[in-house]
């Protein structure tokens, strides 16, 4: 579904990236993490072209990502995505948040919109905060409505890029918990997260990077069994002692 | 002339407000909401990324910040009559009102300061904002109209308001063509009874209630503003 075929970046002089290949499959869940700074959130923006690439090709379901000829509007639109810092609109409502790209993008009408809004709240528990704006939410409500306004376009795969960082510790599992039932219903996923809890539980792939490289690239149970790099070896047990 | 003769006021006031607090309140507001819709166009081509778009906008709006008003309304005057000749292909100048010329004139200079102050409104929305809306699918235009715009508009709506108060002292200017603007009006009635002190005394007043008044408002929106965020 996603390839990524040997892609490297630049910032001026600055290689973010280099020479990165994977693939994420159809209902696959791949979990990406690393140190800070090793260019995961870089990498999962060029997936959906928020940023540029100077070599490489990525595909999604077949488009090219980096072919200037495609139509990027229309391929972000099947691409769903959820930032750190939530990125909901603060001044439209929780549901004018999730009408919003169905209305403008997919051109359903307001009703037909609105409907799938207050199912996919329903879906994250949030009905009850449909009238709400996204100030008046925790942390943790939040990131849930920006899961289900990164739904309500029906994507055929999910870009996570830390959802859970940005969270007060009591709030994660809420928003794990959405994330792992979508996972189980087969969504395809890439989430760059440190919640190893998460990778064990349903992910199918994990991939390690460091300073711009992919070093490892591995099932989950080779990741956490004793297969693993001497440097991923250091990184997990930094993260899982604190 | 012995003395003062504040009775003036009371026989001209109706002429002073039905015709030039008129003129100056109608080319306020239309050249507030001119100057906003070009200075957001101006501001979104500082920021393009084709550089060609931002070179432009930044060279109008400097030009247009390097001169002073009282020039550019002198010169718009005479020169809007020619320019809009040689835009319809006519042989003989256009006749333009003097409201007409200066409406243009405020919009066009008002529009460099809109600009500056939208600039720092788009700017001062973060920048995940657009990656959410383009990561939905929204395109440029989508993203700018109905994500970034209207947050940039509401944090800057107390500087946007400021920009209108001192819009609204400056519109006195058009004196200089002589239109009949409020200030206009009461120069008039001033020269006419040979009572410019009491005329310009009651001019200043009138300026001062409208403008603080204007300013204690935007005060309170922005204490009003500073709670909801
Ligand atoms: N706009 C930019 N200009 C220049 N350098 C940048 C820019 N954005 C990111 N970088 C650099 O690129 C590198 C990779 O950044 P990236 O955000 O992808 O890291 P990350 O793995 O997501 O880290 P974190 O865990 O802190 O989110 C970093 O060294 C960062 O400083
Ligand atoms: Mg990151």
């Amino acid at each position: 579904m996603i390839s990524i075929k040997n892609i490297s970046k630049w910032y001026g002089s600055f290689q973010v990236l280099t020479d990165c290949s994977t693939e994420v499959k159809k209902g696959e869940v791949v979990v990406v993490c690393g140190p800070s700074g090793s260019g995961k959130s870089t990498i999962i923006k060029c997936v959906n072209a928020l940023e540029p690439f100077q070599k490489g090709e990525i595909t999604v379901d077949g488009i090219s990502v980096g072919d200037p000829k495609t139509d990027l509007p229309k391929l972000r639109s099947r691409i769903g995505m959820v930032f750190q810092n939530f990125e909901l609109f603060p001044h439209l409502s929780v549901t004018e948040n999730l009408t919003l790209a169905q209305i403008k993008v997919l051109g359903r009408t307001p009703e037909a919109a609105r409907d799938k809004a207050l199912k996919l709240l329903d879906r994250v528990g949030l009905m009850a905060h449909k009238d709400k704006f996204p100030g008046q939410l925790s942390g943790g409500q939040q990131q849930r409505v920006a899961i289900a306004r990164a739904l309500s376009i029906d994507p055929i795969a999910m870009l996570f890029d830390e959802p859970t960082s940005a969270l007060d510790p009591e709030m994660i599992n809420e928003v794990l918990d959405v994330m792992v039932q979508l996972a189980q219903e087969g969504m395809t996923m890439m989430v760059v997260t440190h919640e190893m809890g998460f990778a064990k539980r349903v992910a199918h792939r994990v991939i390690f990077m460091d300073a711009g490289k992919i070093i490892e690239d591995c099932t989950k149970d080779d990741f956490f069994g004793t297969q693993r790099s001497e440097r991923a070896q250091l990184f997990l047990s930094k993260i899982l002692h604190h | 002339m012995s003395g003062y003769d504040f009775d003036v006021i009371q026989r001209s006031w109706v002429y002073l407000f039905r015709d030039g607090m008129t003129f100056t309140l109608t080319l306020t507001a239309l050249a507030m909401v001119g100057g906003i819709f070009f200075g957001t166009l101006l501001a979104m081509m500082r920021l393009s990324r084709f550089s060609i778009l931002s070179y432009a906008a930044g060279g109008y709006v400097n030009l247009m910040r390097s001169l002073p008003l009282v020039l550019v309304i002198f010169w718009f005057f005479f020169l809007v009559p020619y320019i809009g000749a040689w835009a319809i292909g006519a042989k003989d100048p256009v006749k333009v009102g003097s409201f007409m010329s200066c409406l243009i004139t405020f919009t066009m200079f008002e529009a460099a300061y809109y600009c500056e102050i939208m600039r720092a409104g788009i700017q001062s929305v973060a920048r995940g904002q657009v990656w959410a809306g383009y990561a939905l699918g929204l395109n440029y235009w989508l993203t700018m109209g109905k994500i970034v715009l209207p947050q940039a508009f509401r944090n800057m709506l107390p500087v946007l308001l400021t920009q209108t108060v001192i819009l609204f002292q400056d519109t006195s200017l058009v004196y200089v063509i002589s239109a009949t603007d409020f200030l206009g009006a009461a120069a008039k009635v001033a020269n006419r009874d040979y009572r410019l002190v009491e005329m310009y005394t009651f001019v200043a007043v009138v300026y001062f209630i409208i403008s603080f008044g204007l300013s204690l408002l935007v005060k309170q929106l922005q204490s009003r503003i500073a709670i909801i965020r």
